[in-house]
């Protein structure tokens, strides 16, 4: 299988990532410049695991959504659409290669975060999981969000909006042992058992058990992204 | 191949856009529409290729429904907009090819198809150059070339030659004589009279989102035979209302830097034209009698001018 020449939306965006090399540098390196200190300093384990989340978090929904934007201001993307290719699966690819694409920057930090706090390997499977639940989650809410604008700067806006009262959910800083409907609301966000699964990486004991955090992320992001894909011939219209 | 029925789409905002238009192109035709700025040739395009819904009417590629099928229509048409736009990051053949891919060419074809296309058209030095160094008539050329790569059954052009050199413009026009002979039909709208004067087989005039004639180009222009066309280059804007009080002058239009005056066949007719353009203090570079084209037929419809530049 050959990337290039592109004869897919996904081969095309992966052409793309690893075509500008300053860029391509810049990109791996944010997240490990971003991450390794915090793991290898002696900060509490609930915000090292919160910052890991927080960045996989950012790096999802302001990557796809701004990539997004900036391609319809351009008017590409809405000369793609006007190809026979199903604009669903237009948008599916666009997903699926960002949250892919974000998962490769976020690994070499990840793998950094797992040597340096060794911790039981199925803990370490969820953790990685959670890691690309969460962005396939963050990707969703960052292409929902170029529904409604064509401007980067309202797509981190909006963004912010949003992933404000979810971060808070989760529990990444505070609402750390919910209850009550705060308790039954952070069981639908994906990022919540990210953290969790980071947490105890990190040494601290969860509610969530692995295996959880491999199935209700899996079923919201799936949710997610059937959502997102319906929303496919608004988003690729013209504006 | 296309058959339009009743379009309107207007623009909420400024209220423009297409009403009523009805059109039908046959397979080898080349129809042209020709109108100027703003008078919804580009809306027109953009219903037709399926970007956007029109408020009312139908139109069906072939036998494919262009609201029902638009898979189907699409895959049947080869699109280029008035401005054309690339991932500028990859390569001109990048480009094309993932365009060639998307609208189903075959792996072991697409190699082919758009070497002879990157030849023709002139680009195959620079199919590996990043098409964000390429020129604005490359560009153009790049779009002509993923527009046709498919083999589409029916062209949509916007404003095709806009930005070609010469030689470019003459390479274009032949290959779109090859498409017709091989029974494809082919939209043109742009606003360049005299490619769609000797390009097309058919035109139609649009004029504020309304079509107000259609024919083919010598019976269009045959409407206007007992006219002439006195064409005067000006050193200066002039006032010109005054030279349509000379008698035997029906109008006169600004056209880029000159000035174009309709006026019946009597004699003396140039040498009262020249008194007047001097009494409204023209300066007259040049001056020359042609006879009518498509565009003072636009004119004598619509008493407007195709381009809008003032003399």
């Amino acid at each position: 299988m050959r990337l290039n020449p592109p004869d897919a939306y996904w081969k095309k965006d992966a052409v793309l990532f690893f075509s500008k090399r300053l860029a391509l540098f810049v990109k791996m390196l944010y997240p490990v410049a971003l991450i390794v200190p915090v793991a290898a300093s002696d900060i509490p384990a609930q915000y090292a695991a919160a910052v890991v989340g927080i960045v996989a978090v950012m790096a999802g929904t302001f990557g796809a959504g701004e990539s997004l934007t900036v391609d319809l201001n351009d008017g590409i993307l809405v000369r793609v659409a006007l190809t026979p290719l199903s604009p669903r699966r237009i948008v599916f690819e666009i997903l699926a290669v960002n949250a892919f694409l974000d998962f490769i920057q976020l690994l070499p930090a990840l793998l950094i975060v797992y040597v340096l706090h060794p911790a039981p390997l199925v803990w370490v499977l969820a953790a990685t999981f959670g890691v690309f639940a969460t962005l396939v989650t963050a990707n969703c809410i960052g292409i929902f969000i170029a529904n409604f604008t064509s401007s980067p700067a309202d797509v981190l806006l909006y963004a912010t909006a949003i992933l404000a009262p979810l971060i808070y959910l989760s529990g990444f800083f505070r609402n750390t042992n919910p209850t009550g409907l705060l308790a039954a609301l952070r069981g639908f966000v994906p990022f919540a058992y990210m953290n969790d699964a980071l947490k105890a990486v990190f040494g601290l004991d969860v509610q969530s058990a692995p295996f959880e955090v491999f199935v209700y992320p899996s079923i919201i992001a799936a949710v997610l992204v059937f959502g997102v894909c319906l929303t496919a011939p608004r988003l690729l219209s013209p504006r | 191949m296309l058959c339009a029925q009743r379009i309107t789409r207007l623009y909420e905002t400024s209220g423009r856009g297409v009403s009523e238009v009805s059109l039908e192109i046959q397979p080898g035709e080349v129809f042209g529409l020709l109108g100027p700025n703003g008078s919804g040739k580009s809306t027109l395009l953009r219903v037709l290729s399926t970007a956007i819904a029109p408020d009312s009417g139908t139109f069906r590629v072939g036998y494919a429904d262009g609201f029902q099928e638009k898979r189907e229509v699409r895959a049947k048409i080869g699109l280029m907009v008035d401005r054309p736009t690339h991932y500028g990051d990859l390569t001109g053949w990048a480009n094309a090819y993932f365009f060639a891919r998307a609208y189903g060419v075959e792996e072991g074809k697409a190699d082919g198809v758009l070497a002879e296309l990157f030849d023709y058209f002139g680009l195959a030095e620079y199919k590996d150059e990043k098409v964000k160094t390429y020129s604005y008539g490359m560009g153009k050329k790049l779009a002509l070339i993923e527009a046709m790569a498919h083999g589409p059954e029916l062209l949509l052009l916007d404003e095709p030659s806009l930005g070609l050199d010469y030689t470019s413009q003459l390479a274009y026009q032949k290959k779109i004589r090859e498409f017709a002979s091989a029974g494809v039909a082919i939209f043109v709208a742009s606003n360049q009279v005299d490619e769609v004067e000797g390009l097309c087989d058919r035109v139609a005039f649009l004029h504020r989102g309304r079509l107000v004639a259609q024919g083919t180009p010598e019976a269009l222009i045959s409407s206007l035979r007992t006219l002439r066309r006195i064409v005067a280059r000006l050193h200066n804007p002039i006032e010109y209302a005054f030279l349509e009080k000379t008698p035997g002058v029906e109008r006169a239009v600004p056209e880029g830097r000159d000035l174009v005056v309709h006026c019946v066949e009597r004699p003396g007719i140039v040498a009262d034209v020249v008194a007047g353009i001097v009494r409204c203090g023209g300066d007259i570079v040049s001056l020359s009698v042609e006879r009518p084209n498509l565009e003072d037929v636009y004119v004598k419809l619509t008493g407007e001018a195709l381009h809008d530049d003032e003399a």
